[in-house]
């Protein structure tokens, strides 16, 4: 399974231009691709047989002011999954979008928009609100965003003469 | 004829949870279907990221009801495989055991479940009872009926208690008499059989094109696409199962895949309890520090096991500290259940329209995490 999934990494160096690759486990990788080329790498790996997208997320890199997206692919033939990573600046976030490669990322697009405020070009419906409803704060799944803060803001204190805490003490939760 | 906008859930007996889509009908045919999700978003993933690895344990199991060990197992392999820590070989084989019992319980459910819309309620009442009796042993075993919280990173929680093995293997040999007058009663039924059979098709090109898997995966490619045989995780490499597979699928074809699934899981135990290790550990630590504080090493990794409707992984990141950095929750139906809800409910009729949900395993709390 090892051989099968270094000559996979080995094509995959070849063809693309990969900026830094990562071996995560014996069935699993992750390559990093410039903002420009994810679309030719996505098209790429689907026809050497990544044909499922599993999932499209996003991680929050703030110290690096960066936003940073995952595109998770699945090989079921040799059981292999790809992790596709690409940096997006954090300020004014928005990429384009890969419904047209594979047709299963409108809702995982429309979902990241929801939680961290990133746009796709192309696909009109990641506008939408999903999950949440009357959402009026920056998006909830980004790190600058205090749920405590929020939630004391739009809710009223309610008084108890009782406080619980965990006894391990000094998680601020 | 004018459309009429109709709502099927939230609060709706053909619904699974709390989901609600609203369907645009002419006549009786849907003509456009919206999901509305959202209804059971408690923000899981934010919630994560501010609770110890530990502590995130007792929230992971309310992400999926019916199916809470799924969650322990990809969370505790996830972490395991970025601490590159190998756990003792009979917690493996325990794993593997609560994962099969838990496929049975879901499974027995889904197979009642199908009585529901189709209105033959006998079928819901005798899948509830059988699977509390799966139940009863998940209590003996782990102490709570529902959300076991007995999987955790670095092993299982505890050693199995007596005698646990014997009542396993009682309950398969009754299940293995009981399951089959499902097969009498729900499926060879003249109304059920006529409501399934060559209805609510999915075609292989829908299959890739959504992507659905699990079930309706391999109802339709007539591939053995199951995550247990494709990347072997537990010891699922040591045990002989088969993966029912069919080229051609309509909700039948679907449930039957299901029942044989069922026969399957049962031999999966059978060698489980034939080949456990009877002497072992069943934990290790993941890290120094004390029991409910300790640390992960900064990495990202991708953990995926095969749930009974699909892949279902976490997407984990960690930067060294005592709290994940990220986790994003791949819910196994959120494909069928947005993408494929909106596109291929359309020329469905409104009373199979929860039969469509049913047979295409959506399950809300999921997609809503």
């Amino acid at each position: 399974m090892m051989n099968s999934m270094n000559n996979i990494m080995k094509q995959v160096d070849d063809v693309l231009n990969v900026l830094n690759k990562e071996v995560i486990s014996n069935r699993q990788f992750a390559i990093d691709i410039n903002k420009g080329d994810v679309h030719q790498a996505l098209t790429y790996l689907k026809s050497i047989g990544f044909t499922q997208l599993s999932i499209i997320t996003c991680v929050d890199l703030i110290a690096d002011n960066k936003f940073q997206l995952i595109y998770i692919l699945n090989n079921w033939e040799l059981g292999l999954f790809v992790i596709v990573r690409t940096d997006i600046d954090r300020d004014n976030p928005s990429y384009v979008t890969v419904v047209n490669i594979f047709p299963g990322a409108k809702y995982y697009e429309r979902e990241v928009h929801e939680f961290f405020g990133v746009t796709f070009e192309g696909n009109d419906s990641s506008f939408k609100p999903l999950l949440l409803e009357i959402w009026d704060d920056i998006p909830p799944l980004r790190k600058d965003f205090d749920p405590q803060v929020y939630s004391d803001r739009k809710f009223e204190k309610r008084d108890s003469d009782k406080i619980y805490r965990s006894k391990i003490g000094g998680v601020k939760l | 004829m004018k459309e009429v906008k109709l709502f099927l859930g939230p609060q709706h007996p053909g619904m699974h949870g709390n989901y609600s889509v609203q369907m645009y009908v002419d006549g009786d045919i849907v003509k456009k279907a919206r999901p509305t999700p959202g209804f059971l978003h408690r923000g899981f993933e934010k919630l994560m990221e501010r609770r110890l690895w530990m502590g995130n344990l007792a929230l992971i199991p309310r992400i999926c009801v019916v199916e809470p060990d799924i969650n322990e197992m990809v969370y505790a392999q996830g972490i395991e495989m970025l601490a590159k820590v190998e756990i003792p070989e009979k917690a493996h084989w325990i794993r593997m055991m609560i994962l099969e019992m838990a496929r049975l319980a879901i499974h027995i459910m889904g197979l009642g479940g199908i009585g529901g819309p189709t209105g033959l309620y006998t079928l819901t009442y005798w899948a509830i009872a059988q699977r509390d009796l799966i139940l009863d042993l998940f209590e003996e075993i782990t102490g709570a009926r529902v959300y076991h919280m007995y999987i955790v990173p670095g092993g299982v929680r505890k050693q199995l208690p007596d005698g646990i093995l014997e009542k396993l293997s009682e309950l398969l040999d009754e299940l293995e008499v009981k399951i089959p007058e499902y097969r009498e009663l729900g499926l060879k039924h003249p109304i059920i059989h006529k409501r399934l059979k060559d209805n609510i098709m999915l075609p292989e090109d829908v299959v890739w094109e959504v992507g659905i898997t699990g079930i309706g995966m391999r109802s339709a490619t007539n591939k053995e696409y199951d995550l247990r045989k494709v990347q072997p995780y537990a010891r699922y490499d040591q045990v002989e199962f088969d993966v029912p597979v069919a080229n051609y699928s309509d909700a039948l074809t679907r449930v039957n895949i299901k029942y044989k699934e069922i026969f399957q899981s049962i031999r999966i135990l059978r060698q489980v309890i034939e080949k456990m290790p009877k002497e072992g550990e069943v934990r290790t630590k993941i890290s120094t520090g004390s029991a409910l504080r300790w640390k992960v090493p900064a990495g990202m990794v991708y953990s995926a096991i095969e749930s009974s409707r699909g892949e279902y992984g976490y997407f984990i990141v960690s930067d060294g500290k005592e709290m994940p950095y990220r986790i994003a929750v791949r819910g196994a139906s959120y494909p069928q259940g947005l993408l494929g809800i909106e596109k291929y409910l359309v020329d469905c009729r409104i009373d199979d329209a929860s039969l469509w949900m049913d047979t295409m395993g959506v399950c809300s709390p999921e997609i809503d995490r």
